[in-house]
C-alpha cells in the first residue's frame, strides 16, 4: 500500500441522468443505466481512481448503518484491490444525489450532512490511522467532516502524518481546513471552491484574489497549491512561481463531476514518481481533463492522463 | 487457486487492550463474526470470535449436559456478559493466531477453516502484518467462479 486516503464523511453517490430536468415536475428514467449508485466522498473517489491507475492504496473513513455497508460492499465489488479500514458509527452514512442534465448542461447536487460521530469512535479511528501510517508513503485527506468532528481533529491527522515523514495532500473547505493551513500546512493543498469561495478569511472575487491566496498558502508551507478558477482554469503555485492553467477545449459543465478528485489522483501519481511540484500540478490538470472527457465519475489510466498533458495552456503569472 | 484470488482486503482489527464491548459493537456494525487482534505494528497476535465471547458467558458446567433446554432462564447470560464487557479482548482471544499467506493454496485455507471450526482466517504478509481475510463463503464463491472458467 503506497497511499492512505481519509474520507471522514463518505457517501453513497446516486447519479441520475435526466434530460430537461426541472423542479416541480415528474421525471421518469429511460433506462437503468441512467441511475447509478457508487461509493463516494472525495477520499474514496481518489482511492478508486488511484486503483484504476494501478496504485495500491488503503481507504479509511467513518461509515454508518445500512447505507454505510452498501458503500463498503460496492467499493469492495468495484475495486477489490483497495484495502479497506473503516470504523462504524451509529446512524446512517449520507447519500449525495446528483442530477445530470446533458440537454441543458447542468448539474444539480443535493448533499446531506452525515451521521453524528462520537468522541469514542473518533479515538478508535485515530488509533487505527496511526497504525496504518507506517505502511504508506503518502496521505490524502479529502472532503467534509461529519457532525461531531471538531476543528482540531483534521489538524491532528495532518500533524501525525507529517511527523512520520509522509507527504500530505489536503482538499477541503471551511473552518477546519483554514485551521490546518494556518497551524501545520500540508505539502499539497487544493481548496474545494464549489460551494463557497472564502478561504483564510479572504473572499475570492477577482482573479488577483486567487493569486494572492495561492501565494499566502504557499507562505504557510505548501509546496503545491491549486485553486480552481471559473471552471476552465486553475490558479496553481509552487515555490518557483504562480501560473494559470486553462483547458484548450470547450468544457461541458455536466462533465465536471469528479474532476477535483481526478486532479488530486493525478498529483499523487506524480509525487510518487518524484517529479517536481510544477510537474505534479501539470499531471493533476491533465488528470482532471481526462476525467472531463467522461460524463460520469470514471476510471483513469496513466495513458489517459499523459495524453492530456498538452491539452491546456500555461500562463506564468508571477 | 490461491488465497490471493479470493482475499477480502480489509484490515479491520481490534487491539489487545480494547474491551469486549467494543469488539461486540464492531462485529455487530460490520456484520463480522470475529476479528484479528493486532499489535501496534499491525502484526496479528490473536483472533477473537463471537464464539469466544459466548463461551465466556455460558457457565462451564453446560458442557457436561446433553441439553440445557430444561434449565430456567435466570438471566445468567446477561449478568455474565455484564461482568466481562469491560475486560480486555486479550483475555478471551485465541492464540497463537491461525493465519494464511496470499500465496497459500485455497485448499489449505479451506482445510484450516473446517479443521479449526473458524468462519474466517486473517491473511498476513511476510512480516505477519494483517492484509485481509478469507471467509468460507469467499472460498466457495472462488471455487464456483473458477468452475465456469474450467
Amino acid at each position: 500500500m503506497r497511499v492512505l486516503t481519509v474520507t471522514l464523511n463518505p457517501a453513497l453517490d446516486r447519479e441520475l441522468i435526466l434530460p430537461n430536468f426541472a423542479i416541480n415536475k415528474l421525471h421518469r428514467l429511460r433506462n437503468p443505466s441512467d441511475s447509478v449508485m457508487t461509493p463516494g466522498g472525495k477520499g474514496i473517489n481518489v482511492s478508486m481512481i488511484l486503483d484504476s491507475m494501478g496504485i495500491s492504496n488503503v481507504a479509511m473513513g467513518i461509515l454508518a448503518g445500512y447505507v454505510g455497508r452498501i458503500v463498503e460492499e460496492e467499493l469492495r465489488r468495484l475495486h477489490p484491490d483497495i484495502t479497506l479500514n473503516f470504523v462504524y458509527t451509529d446512524g446512517e452514512t449520507r447519500e449525495n444525489i446528483t442530477v445530470i442534465d446533458p440537454m441543458n448542461d447542468t448539474i444539480t447536487e443535493i448533499n446531506s450532512p452525515g451521521p453524528l460521530v462520537s468522541e469514542r469512535e473518533l479515538e478508535i479511528f485515530y488509533k487505527r490511522y496511526l497504525m496504518t501510517l507506517p505502511r504508506v508513503e503518502l496521505v490524502v485527506i479529502s472532503g467534509s467532516a461529519p457532525p461531531g468532528v471538531d476543528e482540531g481533529y483534521c489538524l491532528k491527522l495532518v500533524k501525525a502524518a507529517k511527523s512520520k515523514g509522509k507527504v500530505v495532500f489536503m482538499e477541503s473547505i471551511g473552518p477546519f481546513f483554514d485551521r490546518v493551513l494556518q497551524k501545520d500546512c500540508p505539502q499539497v493543498v487544493r481548496a474545494d471552491l464549489r460551494k463557497e469561495k472564502r478561504v483564510l478569511g479572504h473572499e475570492l472575487k477577482e482573479f488577483q484574489d486567487y493569486v494572492e491566496l495561492a501565494k499566502e498558502i504557499r507562505r504557510l508551507g505548501a509546496k503545491a497549491v491549486v485553486l480552481s478558477y471559473k471552471i476552465v482554469s486553475d490558479v496553481v503555485a509552487t515555490e518557483e512561481g504562480v501560473w494559470k492553467f486553462t483547458i484548450k477545449d470547450h468544457v461541458e459543465v455536466s462533465h465536471l463531476l469528479g474532476t477535483g478528485d481526478a486532479f488530486v489522483a493525478g498529483m499523487v501519481y506524480a509525487v510518487l514518481k518524484s517529479l517536481s511540484y510544477y510537474e505534479v500540478l501539470k499531471y493533476g490538470m491533465a488528470a482532471a481533463i481526462a476525467e472531463i472527457r467522461h460524463l460520469r465519475k470514471s476510471e483513469l489510466s496513466i495513458e489517459d492522463i499523459e495524453r492530456e498533458l498538452q491539452s491546456f495552456d500555461i500562463e506564468r503569472i508571477e | 487457486m490461491k488465497v490471493r484470488d479470493v482475499i477480502i482486503r480489509d484490515i479491520s482489527a481490534v487491539f489487545e487492550d480494547e474491551t469486549v464491548e467494543n469488539f461486540v459493537v464492531m462485529c455487530a456494525k460490520q456484520l463480522r463474526s470475529g476479528l484479528p487482534v493486532v499489535d501496534e505494528d499491525m502484526v496479528v497476535i490473536g483472533f477473537i470470535s463471537e464464539s469466544d465471547i459466548i463461551n465466556a458467558t455460558v457457565p462451564s458446567y453446560f458442557s457436561l449436559l446433553q441439553s440445557t433446554s430444561f434449565l430456567p432462564d435466570t438471566h445468567q447470560l446477561v449478568s455474565r456478559f455484564a461482568r466481562i464487557k469491560d475486560k480486555k479482548v486479550s483475555e478471551f482471544m485465541s492464540t497463537p493466531p491461525i493465519t494464511v499467506r496470499e500465496d497459500d493454496s485455497l485448499m489449505h485455507a479451506a482445510d484450516l477453516l473446517i479443521r479449526r471450526r473458524m468462519k474466517s482466517i486473517p491473511v498476513v504478509d511476510s512480516y505477519g502484518r494483517l492484509v485481509g481475510f478469507v471467509t468460507r463463503m469467499q472460498i466457495l464463491r472462488g471455487a464456483m467462479e473458477k468452475r465456469w472458467e474450467v
